[in-house]
């Protein structure tokens, strides 16, 4: 106790010196206490943005990859392979969806004023008439993945009806049932409209009201183009689509999402998909494009701020290694006086200690209000500047982007280009931040405790004093 | 109380061929003062050093309650059983004389009394007032700190004193005052007192007087002076 206070008294005694050190110090605490805040915060985003996007696999045809093959034919991977590949340890959960056009001879489309089914007629080049579907079918995978039936997806299924659940199941819209009067516990009988043709007898097992747009812009809306009309869809599971044998070239449009456990597996995932067969012209990836493009300014931030961290560490330490070579030659005499009256020398350097400590807990205090403060600032303004960068960037890419469509039968859900980077930061100090800034605090203490230490007590007392005499 | 005792000691500076002491063979016991006399650069103060236990002999022993301060702890006998009053004063300038007497009082263990109170008395007993204790050392005489100085050696009651010249910044008045106290420290309460000086009061309440030249010791008659 003696020792502390006798520190803090000795610290007010040489308060020239004392002040200068400080002022370093709470300036490399400001700094440290800032861009640490700013980086852990970051850090974090970046990692749940990696474990939400980068969980994201991406199993697309790589084009590159298929006219390198030299093959004309589009590689086939079946209904039945993406649901294998769903069957993996590596995966937390996977979104399937099939949708495919039903043509109904019983039941009518919303919007079709014809209600002329099966006159709506194309010719696919054999010079047979085809009849065009009216309804969407959509086989899904898991209905909880559904979020149009998510508390404010727009959807909502009607008391008396139920989700689908078993194999030749479905739900439909309010729409559709009144059109056709049809209610839970009636069965729409519908067949594909490529051949060759699937008959489907799907039992309705529930009606929901449908808030969300029909149709995808007021074009289609105008023009009643209804078998664009999302109250037209026929909602069942991905199994039951699956039952009816499809083969990939029947009209049929397959969404596959899977999501990894750990990200860091992609490659585990990837040797077993393809040894499930998965062919060679198929890229699976996860979407780094869409990654960088929501975590790039947080990155540049966090770069940023860490450099510049790096600097003032440096740089302080520098400095306060240089106060404390100073102030050895003031410490000296007292020094000698403390070893003359018989003062051990390990008491004297646990004295010098306790007074560098001193000085780096209050500044730490005093740091930590401050920097706690300046974080949030700070941080929205070298994020927005960060954004704009990127913003600039994408702009000057996009206009060299060419629009590829894909008209491929197998068509699969890729990421987008324009990604929305984070643009809003909130920073706050919280423990593990505190750690390290108190461990800087006390490293930084021991930097200018260990130097005085160092040197004052290599001399004798004798030899000290008589320098001073 | 224990004897202090040289055995054929000899010192030269480290880096020096020259015998600042040389062959010095003497004993100092309780219950005396004594004063070293010679001119100045004859070794007195290096003298004081040894015995004070801030310097080692280059050859020879000294012996203190039967063992070599070369092979003792010297930090703790400087801190329990020697007081030193230095030339110099060697104050810290920065603190008050209080905190400097306190300190003292903190390195060598003084426990189980009030210590500030005994730091005052002990100011007192020099001719230091409480007021004058609580300003800084800086702020004071020259004769007003070798008082201090005296009253931080005896802070921890120690049972040896060596004072070099602690008289030497005083008035003749202030001067018996303290001289006084160092007589009734030894005559007294049995310590033993060492003190160097070129001050005939001094030499007055000597009990023993060594001369010394060019590092050799020679005692003087006491009643010449
Ligand atoms: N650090 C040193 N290195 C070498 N020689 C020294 C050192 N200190 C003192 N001396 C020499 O040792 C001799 C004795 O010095 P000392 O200080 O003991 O003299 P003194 O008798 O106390 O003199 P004064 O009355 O002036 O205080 C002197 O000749 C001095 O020059
Ligand atoms: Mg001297």
């Amino acid at each position: 106790m003696y020792i502390l206070i006798n520190a803090m008294k000795n610290l007010l005694r040489n308060k020239g010196r004392n002040i200068l050190i400080a002022t370093v110090t709470l300036a490399i605490i400001i700094s440290t206490v800032v861009t640490l805040t700013i980086g852990n915060a970051s850090s974090k985003i970046i990692e749940d943005t990696r474990l939400r996007i980068g969980s994201k696999v991406n199993i697309a045809i790589d084009l590159q990859e298929h006219g390198r093959s030299g093959k004309m034919e589009m590689p086939e991977v079946g209904i039945d392979d993406f649901f294998s590949y769903a069957q993996s340890d590596y995966l937390s959960k996977s979104i399937l969806s099939a949708q495919l056009y039903l043509y109904s001879a019983t039941t009518f489309a919303v919007d079709d004023d014809s209600k002329a089914q099966g006159i709506w007629e194309s010719n696919d080049g054999t010079g047979e008439a085809r009849k065009a579907g009216t309804m969407i079918l959509i086989g899904n995978s898991d209905p909880d993945t559904l979020t149009d039936f998510s508390v404010d997806g727009g959807r909502k299924i009607l008391p008396g009806g139920r989700m689908y659940s078993g194999l030749d199941e479905c739900i439909i819209s309010s729409d559709l049932a009144e059109l056709n009067g049809i209610s839970v516990g009636d069965t729409i009988s519908a067949r594909s409209v490529f051949e060759p043709v699937k008959n489907f007898d799907l039992v309705v097992v529930g009606i929901y009201s449908d808030e969300t747009a029909a149709y995808p812009g007021p074009a289609y809306e105008e023009a009643k183009f209804f078998v664009f009309n999302r109250h037209n869809e026929v909602i069942t599971s991905f199994e039951t689509v699956m039952s009816k044998g499809f083969e990939t070239d029947e009209g049929i449009q397959i969404n596959a999402e899977y999501y990894l456990k750990n990200p860091d597996d992609i490659s585990k995932f990837e040797a077993e998909v393809r040894a499930k067969g998965l062919p060679d012209d198929y890229s699976v990836s996860i979407n780094q494009k869409e990654l960088d493009g929501i975590t790039g300014p947080l990155k540049s931030m966090a770069g940023i701020t860490s450099t510049f961290m790096a600097v003032i560490l440096i740089l302080g330490a520098i400095v306060l290694v240089l106060l404390a070579f100073i102030a050895v030659r003031e410490r000296q005499y007292e020094v000698g006086v403390l070893r003359a009256m018989g003062m051990e020398k390990a008491k004297i350097a646990v004295g010098i200690l306790s007074e560098a400590v001193i000085i780096s807990l209050m500044c730490l205090i005093i740091g930590l209000g401050i920097g706690s403060v300046a974080s949030q600032p700070i941080a929205d303004s070298i994020l927005s500047s960060q954004v704009e960068v990127a913003a600039e960037k994408t702009k000057a890419n996009s206009e060299n982007l060419q629009f590829l469509v894909m008209s491929g039968k197998t068509e699969l859900v890729n990421g987008l280009n324009g990604y929305t980077p984070v643009s809003e930061i909130q920073v706050a100090l919280d423990a593990h931040t505190v750690i390290q800034i108190t461990l800087i605090a006390l490293a930084l203490a021991g930097l200018s405790g260990v130097i005085g230490i160092a040197v004052i007590t290599r001399y004798e007392p004798l030899k000290i004093l008589r320098e001073r005499n | 109380m224990s004897t202090l005792t040289l055995q054929n000691v000899s010192y030269k500076y480290e880096g020096s061929e020259r015998l600042v002491i040389r062959d010095v063979s003497l004993s100092f016991e309780p219950g005396n003062v004594y004063t070293i006399i010679g001119k100045s650069g004859a070794g007195k103060s290096t003298l004081l050093n040894l015995l004070a236990g801030l310097d080692v002999a280059t050859t020879g022993h000294i012996v203190y309650d039967g063992v070599s301060l070369a092979e003792i702890n010297r930090n703790h006998y400087r801190a329990r059983k020697a007081g030193i009053i230095f030339q110099g004063f060697n104050l810290l300038t920065n603190a008050t004389a209080l905190d400097n007497i306190l300190l003292s009082m903190h390195i060598s263990g003084v426990k189980g009394i009030n210590k500030k109170t005994r730091a005052l008395e002990l100011l007192e007993k020099v001719g230091i007032s409480p007021e004058k204790a609580n300003r800084k050392i800086l702020k004071l005489s020259g004769g007003e700190q070798q008082r201090i100085g005296m009253a931080r050696a005896l802070a921890h009651n120690p049972e040896l004193i060596v004072a070099d010249e602690p008289t030497g910044n005083l008035d003749e008045d202030t001067a018996n005052r303290v001289l006084e106290v160092f007589a009734s420290l030894a005559h007294e309460e049995g310590k033993c007192v060492i003190i160097v000086t070129h001050s005939k009061e001094v030499i007055a309440i000597a009990d023993e007087i060594w001369s010394v030249d060019e590092g050799v010791f020679r005692p003087v008659p006491v009643n010449e002076g």
